[in-house]
């Protein structure tokens, strides 16, 4: 026990120490502070224009018809809907008008053959150009009520028919998926990325000591399973801290600039209940110590650094197919399908996979607390395995041996 | 003190490593642990050490199984390495506070030895700015610094200048006076001669030989006789096939019983212009070439 606090505490201290892990540290807290800052410094911005207009900078949408009834109708109608635009009528002919689209005098135009059909010409096409659909919308309703009021009705009734709202209520009895999917999306993510880079670094911190030697006077000084459950707790409460820093950085700020970030999306984010914030914090650090474990023990089977990238890829699979099947379910919005349910009680992918579960289904309180206990077990068995692996890993030299082989020499010393 | 290993047996997989492998180092004094590469010393220290089991056998201090809580170990191995990125004085702190000490303790007894072998410049410096030399130094505290009841050192002189090689040697001499267990393993036999007062050499996994070194050699017969001389011609011409000419340039005259020895070197002294006569006893190079050279 004491040799395990001297080992946390090397190792904590080693994190500490690690100018890249400070540096990274430092660099999300900075960038989270900035991108929730970003609202207040735009609409900074934005004040500014409004008492110093540039009317100059609202870009020309022209619209141009043989017809020139139907010319000014369009206008008109497009006036209130583009109102980012300044639509004007174009003269001359549609040679004339790609011209002036070409020469950047004017953004787009809308050349109509009839009332129903018409051309859209524009320079660039941006990914998220909605004119087009947007003039849809505004012709559909354009020709409809032309189409009513031909048929005998007035422009009023016409007017009501179209404008007719359909009034809707959702009452969510279990749990709100849209409203979990978001947080729910990055804390799996955080986990994802804080497991995968912090496997790695147990797994590298490992090797190195095997590499550099440093492992022929530790393995006569301290006990193996000092030295794993050391390293690992002390990898573990390392990333918990990064990631502390970083989404405290952000409750914090977020409650600083919450008017400005009235987007309900974000709200989602930051209104997690306490209780699914408990289950968080229980599977994320289960989760992390198992492959840490793992991450440690495949560590120390490789004699060189190079070899610790091929020797960790099993792991990582494993964790990109828990990380997948997650992702996938998550999306497709079945949450309970049957490979999620199996998921939820296998040690290495339940948790993300219950966590997930609880936050956007309804769990039963005895499934969640199987998984957890089928979890803490497995943690706790693959912590002392891979210390024996651990134990018999770090002597051996040469090609990194196979785990069949690890396993029957670890086994076979009982 | 006295550190017995009795009837030791290891196997790794198929491959029987060591095969009944014992000896006794005592207190005061130096032990060499003598074997080609690969005969199965590291195997026997890290049993020693308690870095795996045996398959069989015990490892005895005063006749009884070591208490590896109360009787300290200090290791130096021949594959050195330390934290090459890490500040000198937090790893030997470090390795002395997982020997046991408290950590108060530790700062002194390595302050201690960084200056006892002139490196207390390099104190806070990382690992991989110091030369190979100075990097052994460091590692030698890690074996010391927790002041060990039994201090293992494997190849300690490999990769020291002459003056470093005295200064460790006045280090061992010293960890000697002081009753402690030290454990020499070193293909370098002049260093074992030196300090070495019982030995063992492993073959294959087997002791081949072991104790007092100065009654081993006794155990040759003392049937030849080294002469030191400015002519070595005139004496070759008379003594003809008994008289062989050795490396250095002395000569080794061969009896055909012990008996003749005396007759022989008043022969020698009285007929003959030499520097020098003497018994010939065998060097540890010789006693090691016989015995751990054969059956291989």
């Amino acid at each position: 026990m004491k040799q395990f606090k001297k080992i946390l505490k090397f190792e904590l201290k080693g994190y500490l120490r690690n100018k890249i892990f400070v540096g990274f540290t430092i660099f999300l807290v900075a960038l989270i502070a900035i991108v929730m800052f970003i609202p207040n410094i735009i609409s900074a911005f934005e004040s500014d224009e409004v008492t110093d207009p540039a009317p100059t900078d609202i870009p020309t949408m022209l619209v141009y018809a043989e017809d020139e009834d139907l010319a000014s109708i369009v206008k008109e109608y497009f006036e209130t809907t583009f109102v980012d635009y300044n639509v004007k009528l174009a003269e001359g002919n549609v040679d004339q008008l790609k011209e002036e689209i070409v020469a950047g005098n004017a953004e787009c135009a809308f050349v109509m053959d009839s009332a129903s059909s018409y051309t859209y010409y524009v320079n660039n096409l941006s990914m998220y150009d909605s004119n087009t659909a947007i003039a849809d919308t505004v012709l559909q309703e354009v020709y409809r009520i032309n189409a009513m009021i031909q048929n005998g009705l007035s422009l009023e009734q016409a007017g009501e028919i179209m404008s007719v709202q359909i009034e809707s209520n959702t009452q969510t009895l279990g749990k709100d998926q849209m409203q979990n999917f978001f947080y729910t999306y990055i804390m799996i993510f955080a986990l994802y990325m804080v497991i995968l880079l912090y496997g790695q670094m147990v797994a590298t911190n490992v090797a190195t000591e095997k590499s550099s030697r440093a492992m022929e006077v530790l393995v006569t000084s301290a006990k193996p399973t000092a030295m794993m459950f050391g390293k690992v707790l002390a990898s573990c409460i390392a990333g918990f801290t990064q990631l502390v820093l970083v989404f405290g950085t952000a409750i914090l700020l977020y409650n600083v600039n919450k008017e400005a970030l009235s987007n309900p999306l974000i709200a989602s984010i930051f209104d997690i209940p306490i209780e699914l914030f408990i289950y968080l914090i229980v599977f994320f650090i289960l989760g992390f110590l198992i492959y840490a474990f793992l991450y440690g023990a495949i560590g120390s089977t490789a004699s060189k650094l190079e070899d610790i990238n091929t020797s960790v890829m099993p792991i990582t699979f494993l964790f990109i197919i828990a990380f997948m099947v997650v992702m996938f379910s998550m999306s497709s919005g079945e949450i309970d399908n049957v490979a999620m349910l199996v998921c939820s009680y296998i040690p290495f992918t339940s948790p993300m996979a219950m966590f997930t579960r609880i936050c956007m289904s309804t769990v039963a309180w005895y499934e969640i607390a199987a998984s957890i206990a089928i979890l803490i077990g497995s943690t706790i068995g693959i912590g002392i395995l891979s210390a024996k692996i651990y134990r018999v890993g770090v002597l051996l030299y040469g090609t990194p041996p196979k785990i069949g082989t690890i396993l029957k020499t670890v086994f076979k010393k009982q | 003190m006295k550190l017995e290993l009795r009837n030791i047996n290891k196997s790794f997989g198929e491959k029987q490593v060591l095969k009944d492998v014992s000896f006794i180092a005592e207190g005061g004094k130096a032990f060499g642990l003598l074997g080609r590469n690969g005969a199965g010393k590291t195997t026997s220290i890290r049993i020693l050490m308690n870095v795996f089991p045996a398959n069989s056998g015990e490892v005895l201090i005063d006749g009884a199984p070591i208490d590896y809580d109360k009787i300290g170990i200090g290791y130096l191995p021949e594959e050195r390495g330390l934290y090459p990125k890490k500040l000198i004085i937090d790893q030997l702190v470090y390795f002395a506070e997982l020997k046991g000490m408290s950590a108060k303790d530790a700062v002194k007894a390595v302050d201690y030895w960084l200056a006892r072998l002139g490196m207390s410049e390099y104190r806070n410096k990382k690992l991989d700015t110091l030369s190979k030399g100075n990097q052994q130094k460091i590692q030698l505290i890690t074996a010391l610094a927790h002041n060990p009841d039994i201090v293992i050192l494997d190849e300690p002189f490999s990769g020291l200048d002459p003056v470093n090689a005295m200064l460790l040697k006045d280090v061992v001499k010293e960890q000697i006076a002081k009753g402690k267990i030290v454990l020499f393993s070193s293909h370098q036999m002049s260093y074992i001669e030196e300090f070495c007062d019982s030995i063992a050499i492993i073959n294959a996994g087997k002791v081949a030989v072991s104790g007092d070194l100065h009654e081993i050699k006794r155990t040759y017969p003392r049937d030849k006789i080294v002469v030191s001389t400015q002519t070595p011609e005139k004496i070759q011409a008379d003594f003809g096939n008994v008289c062989t000419k050795r490396e250095d340039g002395t000569l080794l005259i061969h009896l055909a019983t012990p008996n003749e020895k005396q007759a022989m070197m008043k022969r020698l002294v009285e007929n003959y212009d030499v520097d020098e006569v003497k018994v010939f006893e065998p060097s540890l190079n010789d006693i090691f070439v016989e015995y751990a050279g054969a059956q291989v």
